[in-house]
C-alpha cells in the first residue's frame, strides 16, 4: 500500500489502522536491515520493534521537506547501531596507512553465490559486518558511516576493504571444501 | 564480478520475508493514543491557558480600578513623576514586545487579539491614560497604571521565558533528530 499525505494525517491523529498500513509499507525492508545489523532473527525483530515505536511516536516532529524513507530507516539503523553498542561491538581507528597498504587488495571473485556471499557475511566480525551492511546494502556512503559510527572516514575505507577480503577468502575456502 | 557488484545485481536474492507477526502484536499494545480533533483556537487555548487568565487579569484590573475611581481632582499640570514613569515602563515594554514580534504565532499561541492586548497603547492602555491625565493627582489611577505596567511586563516575562524555555527543548529534540 502507497503511504500518502492522506496515510500520514490518520497516522498523527492516532488513527490504529494507518499505523498499521505505514508499518505494512515499511517492515519488510526495515526488518531485512535490523537482520542483517544484528545477525540474529529474535534480536532483529525486537530492535525493529522498539524502533518502530520511536517512529510512531515521532512522526508529529517530522519536517515536511524530510523522506519518509530515509527518516524511518535512519531511526531503524540508529537502534541497530544502539544494540551492537549495547552487545559491546567496537569501532575501533586505525592507522591511515594500513588503508593506502590495502588499497590494491585483488578484487577478482571466485564463483560467487547468494548462499556462499551471505554465509560469508554472516561469519564477519561485527564490526566489518557493520560497515559492508551500510556501504553495499543500505547505500551509505563512507563519510556517512564515518558519521554513524564516530571514527574516521578512513578508518571506514579500511575496515571495508578488510570485511570484503574477508568475504573473499571465506567464499575461496568453502568453494574449494566442496 | 566484484562483490559489490554481485550484490547490487542479485540484491533480492539477499532478501528475506517480513517479520512475524509477534512484532505488530507487541507494536499495537504501544501505539499512540488517538487524538480528539478540537479546534485551533480550543486547542491553542489549551496549551496556553495561563497566559490567557493573565490576560483576563490584567484587563480586569485596569477595568476594575477605573470603574470604582470615586475621586475626581483634575489637574491642569500632568505631573512630571507620572512622565518618567510612563516613559520607563513604556521603554521596556516596547523592547520585549519586539522580541515577542519576532516568534512565530504557532510558537508563542498568541492570536492577533490577545498579540494586541499585549500591546502598549491599546484600548485598555488608553483609558488609563485618560482616566490619569483627567485625575494626574489621583494615587489610585497612578497605582492602577503602575500595576498595569508592571502586569504587562511580567506577563511579557513569563511568556519570553516559556518561550526560551520551548526554543532549547526544541534544540535538544532537533538535535536528538539530527543524530537519528
Amino acid at each position: 500500500m502507497p503511504v500518502t499525505d492522506q496515510l500520514m494525517a490518520r497516522c498523527r491523529k492516532g488513527d490504529s489502522r494507518a499505523f498499521h498500513d505505514l508499518y505494512h509499507a515499511y517492515s519488510r525492508a526495515m526488518y531485512n536491515i535490523c537482520l542483517r545489523m544484528t545477525g540474529h532473527q529474535a534480536d532483529a525483530e525486537d530492535v525493529l520493534q522498539e524502533a518502530f515505536v520511536q517512529i510512531f511516536k515521532n512522526l508529529d516532529n517530522l519536517a515536511s521537506d524530510t523522506s519518509l524513507t530515509a527518516w524511518i530507516k535512519r531511526i531503524v539503523v540508529n537502534h541497530c547501531l544502539s544494540y551492537l553498542r549495547k552487545k559491546k561491538v567496537y569501532f575501533e581507528e586505525v592507522e591511515d596507512q594500513e588503508w593506502k597498504q590495502e588499497e590494491g587488495v585483488d578484487e577478482t571473485e571466485h564463483t560467487l553465490t547468494v548462499a556462499a556471499v551471505k554465509d560469508a557475511i554472516g561469519q564477519l566480525p561485527a564490526g566489518y559486518r557493520t560497515v559492508l551492511n551500510l556501504y553495499i546494502f543500505e547505500d551509505y556512503s563512507h563519510r556517512e558511516i564515518a558519521g554513524l559510527l564516530n571514527i574516521s572516514e578512513s578508518t571506514v575505507k579500511t575496515q571495508y576493504m578488510r570485511a570484503k577480503e574477508k568475504v573473499r577468502q571465506i567464499v575461496k575456502l568453502k568453494s574449494k571444501q566442496i | 564480478m566484484n562483490l559489490e557488484e554481485f550484490i547490487r545485481q542479485n540484491r533480492s536474492g539477499f532478501e528475506e520475508d517480513g517479520p512475524g507477526p509477534d512484532v505488530w502484536a507487541a507494536l499495537e499494545k504501544q501505539l499512540p493514543q488517538p487524538r480528539k480533533e478540537r479546534g485551533r483556537v480550543v486547542a491553542m487555548m489549551a496549551r496556553h491557558w495561563w497566559k490567557a487568565a493573565i490576560l483576563v487579569a490584567l484587563i480586569a484590573n485596569a477595568g476594575l480600578l477605573v470603574k470604582y475611581l470615586n475621586t475626581r481632582q483634575p489637574v491642569a499640570v500632568v505631573i512630571p513623576e507620572i512622565r518618567e514613569m510612563e516613559t520607563y515602563y513604556s521603554a521596556r515594554i516596547e523592547q520585549k514586545l519586539e522580541t515577542l514580534k519576532q516568534l512565530p504565532a504557532a510558537e508563542t499561541g498568541l492570536d492577533s487579539l490577545t498579540m494586541k492586548e499585549l500591546e502598549l497603547r491599546n484600548d485598555t492602555y488608553k483609558m488609563l491614560e485618560k482616566e490619569l491625565a483627567a485625575n494626574p493627582g489621583n494615587e489610585r489611577v497612578r497605582a492602577a497604571m503602575i500595576r498595569y505596567y508592571q502586569m504587562k511586563l511580567e506577563l511579557l516575562d513569563k511568556i519570553l521565558e516559556e518561550q526560551n524555555k520551548y526554543a532549547n527543548d526544541s534544540t535538544s529534540t532537533s538535535t536528538e533528530k539530527h543524530v537519528l
